[in-house]
């Protein structure tokens, strides 16, 4: 066999590999999410009987709350986005455009601060939201949240304004304009992809997020998504998988669609971040 | 990298005086630096104060009680543990993430029909949330009825269902798997701009020279992708040094403290209201993940290719 044969045929192999691992437990998930019986794995005599109801309860049964993760985790995760990627270009432009003293101990500082661990802050920030009499709010999450994605953020952004030639907003001002119009006009415009890709990756690690909603919220008022799964409690006792399955597809379905269709610029960004420095 | 912007053209009469430019950049950076540096590095500073204190709820007062909690800690036999399982975790994990995610992104590298598709399909574990694959997984590990256990049982790999989640042993690798499973795709999109970095020409002359595959990826391939397995190594290790929402999901720490990584010790210090005694277990989690970047970053020789 050619060594081309061999390397086709390694393909095949490979992608038959690929599609027996990557999508087979997001399969399940939605399998479980339609059966009457989640446990029909148990024995023979328990059929898969295809039906709806895991998804009409969690819809209308409010004392579920399910709803109510979705909406927390939506608006937390849409201010963070939106918050974070203006503060984050600002900074990226001053980084990228600007010359001033301290630039790279301010780059480095907040690239190391990505290393911390989220359990060396969890403990002080319920201390201290507690005192504050924050805790089981939006804002107790927002700002713990734009803080934790700021810094991956800020380092993509810096990658892709550091790609745009700057003779542009040189040109700019030349005739005339402002460092802040060189940004808002010229700038944040031509980097649009990027800021697209950065945004997608601060919403789902914002929507993501675990340990500090674990910790800062205390019910369905703030409670987010994925604390809402994890903590699932059923309302007669046992473990209501076909609910939480189908809570959990709700979640991640619209979050895959829009993966693969946004797969070009998801990959960018998780290149830019690592590999630009 | 700072100096990009600054083969500058321009009279500076144009971009202001270099004060007052500078004092753009600093207003521009103020409210980066000021939640960072309030929601991140006060809370951090906070935790190492609170590391020398007795601050228990309900048991007041709270007191400064010196190197105590460091001393308990090196003689706390479940601590020792969780440190262990995490280091134990954390090499497994990256190891076999390494492994699998190559071996995607080499697939997704060639030139095929279904090339797209694949892909796609690549990214289908990055997508869910962390929370939500650990729920699934830990459905399909179900003694009862999980679909691992169906499929073990069903093909004849074993006579009778595994307690995948049950035993020390095998909750370890369970946990390992569905990490393996969640960030392979991660690494697979790392090294696949590695892979489009590499000149095509490499292959063609190695292939004139009658070098076989094998031969062509661990020679040429892997000593190309080095700067990049480095920096993937580099991210996948401190994460999953402070691995948490998988474990919590998946086992809680157990069966009897064997899959507690120090996240999760950490984390059920605070929930019994030990804040003194948490801090310093997260102190100790944050040395921990210090140190293997340090060593990766000499092992690596990363600095070289940081140019900043």
């Amino acid at each position: 066999m050619t060594d081309k044969r061999k390397k086709q045929l390694l393909v095949w192999i490979g992608s038959g590999v690929i599609a027996l691992i990557c999508p087979t437990p997001f399969i399940w998930m939605i399998v479980v999410s339609f059966a009457k019986y989640p446990d029909f794995l148990a024995s023979e005599k328990i059929p898969y009987i295809f039906t709806l109801k895991n998804y009409i309860q969690i819809i209308t049964t409010h004392d579920l709350h399910v709803m109510d993760y979705f909406k927390n985790s939506l608006i937390v995760a849409i201010i963070v986005v939106f918050v974070t990627i203006t503060i984050a270009s600002f900074a990226g432009y001053a980084v990228s455009r600007i010359k001033f003293r301290g630039k790279t101990v301010i780059i480095l500082g907040i690239l190391a601060v990505s290393m911390f661990p989220q359990i060396s802050i969890v403990g002080y920030l319920f201390k201290f939201m507690t005192q504050i009499r924050w805790i089981n709010t939006y804002q107790a999450l927002v700002f713990p949240y734009i803080a934790w994605v700021l810094p991956l953020s800020l380092w993509i952004l810096i990658g892709y304004f550091m790609q745009l030639p700057s003779e542009l907003d040189e040109a700019a001002m030349v005739d005339g304009a402002t460092r802040m119009q060189t940004l808002t006009k010229i700038v944040i415009p031509l980097a649009t992809p990027g800021i697209f890709s950065t945004a997608l990756l601060a919403f789902i690690g914002s929507f993501n997020e675990f340990m500090f909603a674990l910790m800062l919220t205390t019910d369905y008022h703030a409670r987010t998504m994925p604390v809402g799964i994890a903590l699932f409690e059923g309302l007669h006792g046992e473990i209501p998988w076909g609910q939480i399955m189908a809570t959990s597809a709700i979640a991640s379905v619209p979050l895959v669609i829009m993966t693969l269709i946004f797969q070009r610029y998801i990959v960018q960004g998780l290149t830019a971040g690592a590999i630009k420095g | 990298m700072a100096e990009q912007g600054h083969r500058s053209i321009i009279p500076s009469r144009f971009r202001g005086s270099r004060a007052t430019e500078e004092r753009f950049a600093y207003m521009l950076l103020a409210p980066v630096v000021i939640l960072v540096g309030g929601l991140i590095l006060v809370p951090v500073t906070g935790t190492f104060i609170k590391s020398f204190y007795r601050d228990v709820a309900f048991l007041p007062p709270v007191k400064f009680i010196g190197v105590l909690n460091y001393k308990r800690l090196l003689s706390d036999i479940h601590f020792l543990q969780s440190t262990l399982f995490t280091v134990l975790f954390a090499i497994a994990a990256v190891l076999f993430e390494t492994v699998l995610g190559m071996f995607y992104a080499v697939v997704i590298n060639e030139k095929f029909r279904l090339r797209g598709l694949m892909r796609a399909i690549v990214l289908i574990p990055w997508a869910i949330p962390t929370i939500i694959s650990a729920k699934t997984w830990s459905l399909i590990y179900n003694f009862n009825y999980g679909l691992l256990n169906y499929v073990f049982t069903h093909l004849h790999l074993s006579s009778h269902p595994i307690n995948w989640l049950g035993t020390s042993a095998s909750a370890f690798f369970s946990i390992v798997i569905a990490d393996v499973w969640k960030t392979a795709p991660f690494m697979a999109i790392l090294f696949l701009a590695g892979l489009q970095s590499v000149p095509r020409e490499l292959y063609e002359a190695a292939e004139v020279d009658g070098a076989s595959l094998s031969k062509q990826f661990f020679r040429i391939t892997l000593p190309l992708l080095r700067p990049v397995i480095v920096i993937a190594l580099v991210f996948r290790t401190i994460d999953s040094l402070r691995i948490f929402d998988l474990i919590y999901v998946l086992t809680g720490g157990g069966p009897g403290g064997s899959t507690s990584s120090v996240s999760i010790y950490g984390f059920k210090s605070y929930i019994l209201g030990d804040f003194g005694y948490g801090s310093t277990v997260s102190v100790f989690t944050f040395l921990l993940i210090f140190l293997f970047t340090v060593f990766y970053l000499k092992a690596g020789r990363f600095s070289e290719g940081l140019k900043l």
